[in-house]
């Protein structure tokens, strides 16, 4: 008995370096999500959302297309198969997080709520069978790269200088403080100050779901999470059993540390598929009675949904479909709605973006915003290029590569060039040479495009002291301007530009043009 | 030293002394008819080399344990071909020199227009100085300086630290076609040091060029004119505006120098507006007379 217990609990310990391995792994790609200047990036940093059964499965059914690499999540399913949700247990970044935090507290609650994910998985699967893919705002690789990339890192980032700052001000000695800082911003910090316009709703949402956890130990992934559903019905039929030998004496041990809530008291009537496979219960037990191995038992409890339940979330995923989009968002095309280059058509745009926040993560100006209702309730946290806070780069091509659905399509630097995202237009109200008798070229200099898309037309004007002056006025020209934004992110005239880019003109777009 | 020092005097005079004595006497008397060497050949590195040594060698401008800040053009996400960024052989070269005449830290630095990753990479000065032991950084916003500058144009703008801290200053621009300026040379390359909102200055483009002149005097400046920029500058972007000309211009006066680069565009010195004001300050002279220039073929 002695023995098993100890061979048990290098089980547990395995479990928590497999856990902190695949969390570092997460972390490490998620750092390295951004420009060292070269076109393209290094590591594979989408690997965890290119792994994610639920994207592929909801992509599948929503835009009837997926890119290669998601098909690697076939191996996720495989693994599944055969030993059961180790995914949540094992390697899951967000269940990890969530596992820390439950650790505060030695105990906590426990509810019958676990249905309600199976129900949500049905939601996201009807809604997506009907082309509208809403699967991202709960799969936990979306929520946990987007609450991550638009929110708790630059926060933490404004923390880290502002502390700095602080310290390197009033501190003992700031050359040291400042060499920290330094070293810091090379290791983890990201190269540029990030600001996000929906920060504090999606870090609040993110901290919910992590605050849960004080509540009852992993609620998000014990009642909420899709992909946790997803993965529970496949372990289901799993080929790795747990069984529990005649020594048992039902002292009920097991549960309270059960991070699944999956019932491990009840023997061979355990809900397999709330199982993590944690090994929390073979460890604690102390009579050394359970294990694992693939020659248990095939019995297992029965996981009734209800079929009404689970026909009116089918018939509820169904119904969002029409509603979320009778609100006409498509009908009128906002102006700002500036989409990334690459990015598809609107509709196909939506049925694929999993709003998982990568592309933000990595636009090297931080141009890329997380959308409220610009492209209606359907469009919530889809990118779209806010110019003030950033251009897109000429050259740049990091959103269309980082992107896991291909909702915004990976160009070559050729092909970005003949991407118009948008079109330019000049405020002449506002601008210097039109409006008030003063040079500046500075929208002009800017463009990239290799023959300029802004030009000067040369006016002579008299000045109110009777001084001529001949300026030079910029004019866009529609045909080569590519949207980007640089002239509206550089103008001099800070808080409304005197030139700005609407969609108009966008490429992706057969009815939002201007010319011919 | 002394032996050198006399020989670089009977080269030139004032600007010898000036420089000789130190960078405190009036930068006026420093600069003033100073000599201009144009080097021609296709190594970009041996025309440089070739002219800075023409001047004197590096070791007029550099002595042994000085900071010397190496101020190029990387203002653009352009790659050397394109002519938009100071070509890297010759910001390579300049350090490569700076640290054999025994510099005791070699600092590149500029404040791009693009994102700044892009530029030291894409430029390929990032890989040009890989093999030197040089500090190849991006600017820190935090190191800007409010610095009184007092000139007709502007009064006081945030500068860069590292470049008024450091012990010598060598400014290594490209030649360029642009939209306001008409060209952008030596005297234009500073707003790469200058922070906050300097797209401002263009309403007073030449007038503020001429009065960051009263706080920023380089020791040296190395025109790069290896491949010029003809139309659509600053950034260009098609090899159509590009012209290969292998050549380098060296001196000591900002002014001398970009009126001899303007002659590469078929313009005078006096045509660009920024060149008649620093002059009219009297602080440097647009003369290019036979006397002054002294050209070399490798």
């Amino acid at each position: 008995m002695a023995r098993d217990k100890r061979r048990t609990g290098r089980l547990t310990y395995a479990r928590m370096a497999s856990q902190g391995a695949f969390l570092i792994l997460f972390l490490y790609l998620f750092v390295e999500t951004q420009s060292k200047g070269e076109d393209t990036l290094g590591p594979p940093v989408r690997l965890f959302l290119d792994f994610d059964p639920l994207i592929l499965l909801t992509t599948l059914l929503s835009s009837h297309a997926a890119p290669v690499a998601f098909y690697m999540s076939v191996a996720l399913v495989l693994v599944t198969l055969v030993l059961g949700r180790v995914f949540c247990g094992w390697a899951c970044p967000l269940g990890t997080l969530n596992n820390i935090t439950a650790s505060l507290r030695k105990r906590t609650s426990s509810h019958d709520w676990h249905r309600l994910k199976y129900l949500i998985l049905v939601f996201l699967l009807a809604s997506s069978f009907f082309t509208l893919q809403l699967a991202g705002l709960m799969d936990p690789m979306s929520l946990l790269i987007r609450s991550l990339a638009l929110s708790i890192y630059p926060a933490l980032n404004q923390a880290a200088s502002s502390a700095s700052l602080v310290l390197y001000e009033h501190g003992p000695a700031p050359s040291f403080t400042d060499a920290a800082y330094v070293w810091l911003k090379g290791l983890v910090l990201p190269f540029n100050e990030p600001h996000y316009s929906q920060a504090l709703l999606l870090g609040s949402l993110f901290l919910l779901v992590i605050g849960l956890n004080l509540h009852e130990r992993r609620l998000w992934c014990r009642h909420l999470c899709p992909l946790g559903a997803l993965l529970g019905l496949l372990s289901r039929h799993s080929l790795l059993r747990r069984s529990v030998s005649e020594g048992c004496t039902g002292c009920g041990a097991c549960t309270t540390l059960c991070q699944g809530a999956a019932a491990p008291d009840r023997k061979e009537l355990w809900k397999s598929e709330e199982c993590y496979y944690c090994m929390n219960c073979d460890d604690a037990c102390p009579e050394g009675a359970v294990s694992f191995g693939f020659s248990g038992s095939r019995r297992q409890a029965a996981l009734d949904l209800g079929r009404r339940r689970v026909i009116g979330a089918a018939l509820a995923g169904a119904a969002a479909v029409p509603l979320m989009r009778v609100s006409g968002a498509a009908a009128t095309v906002d102006p700002l709605l500036v989409r990334p280059p690459g990015a598809l058509g609107e509709m196909d745009f939506l049925s694929r973006c999993v709003r998982c926040g990568e592309c933000m993560k990595v636009c090297i100006t931080g141009g890329l915003q997380p959308a409220f209702l610009e492209a209606g309730p359907e469009g919530l946290w889809t990118p779209v290029l806010v110019p003030r806070m950033g251009y897109c780069e000429y050259n740049c091509t990091l959103c269309g590569q980082v992107c896991p659905t291909g909702a915004i399509k990976r160009l070559s630097r050729n092909e970005k060039a003949k991407v118009h995202i948008g079109t330019a237009m000049i405020d002449k109200g506002r601008c210097l040479p039109w409006a008030h008798g003063r040079p500046c070229i500075v929208c002009e200099e800017m463009c990239p495009t290799p023959k300029k898309a802004i030009w000067f037309q040369e006016a002579d004007v008299k000045l109110r002291n009777g001084r001529k002056v001949r300026l030079k006025q910029p004019v866009v020209d529609l045909e080569l301007c590519i949207g980007c934004g640089i002239c509206e992110a550089k103008c001099p005239v800070v808080d409304r530009p005197a030139i700005y880019v609407t969609c108009s003109g966008e490429s992706r777009s057969d009815n939002n043009r201007i010319l011919l | 030293m002394a032996i050198n020092r006399r020989d670089f005097v009977r080269i030139t005079a004032a600007a010898g002394a000036g420089l000789a004595l130190g960078r405190k006497l009036p930068l006026a008397f420093a600069a003033e008819r100073s000599p201009i060497v144009v080097a021609r050949g296709t190594d970009p590195a041996g025309i440089t080399r070739a002219a800075v040594d023409a001047l004197g060698g590096m070791g007029r401008f550099v002595k042994k344990g000085e900071v010397v800040v190496v101020k190029p053009n990387i203002g653009w996400d352009r790659t050397p071909e394109l002519a938009a960024n100071t070509n890297p052989q010759v910001v390579a070269e300049v350090v490569r020199m700076c640290l054999e005449a025994g510099a005791r830290k070699v600092k590149v630095l500029d404040r791009t227009c693009n994102d700044p990753r892009r530029c030291y990479v894409q430029s390929g000065i990032a890989d040009a100085l890989k093999p030197l032991d040089v500090e190849l950084k991006h600017i820190d916003e935090r190191r800007f300086r409010d610095v009184r500058i007092g000139g007709k144009a502007i009064d006081k703008w945030p500068l860069y630290s590292e470049a008024l801290d450091a012990d010598r200053l060598i400014n290594v621009p490209i030649a360029k076609h642009h939209g306001l300026a008409r060209l952008t040379m030596s005297m234009k390359n500073w707003m790469g040091v200058m922070g906050g909102r300097r797209s401002a200055i263009h309403q007073k483009l030449d007038q503020s060029l001429a009065d960051l002149m009263l706080v920023i005097r380089p020791d040296l400046i190395v025109l790069d004119a290896v491949r010029i920029l003809t139309d659509n500058g600053p950034q260009g972007g098609s090899l159509k505006d590009v012209k290969k000309l292998d050549t380098v211009i060296a001196g000591t006066d900002q002014v001398g120098v970009d009126s001899y680069g303007a002659t590469l565009f078929g313009l005078k010195g006096r045509d660009l507006g920024y060149v008649v004001a620093a002059e009219d300050m009297g602080l440097g002279s647009s003369d290019i007379s036979p006397e002054r220039v002294r050209e070399i073929k490798l």
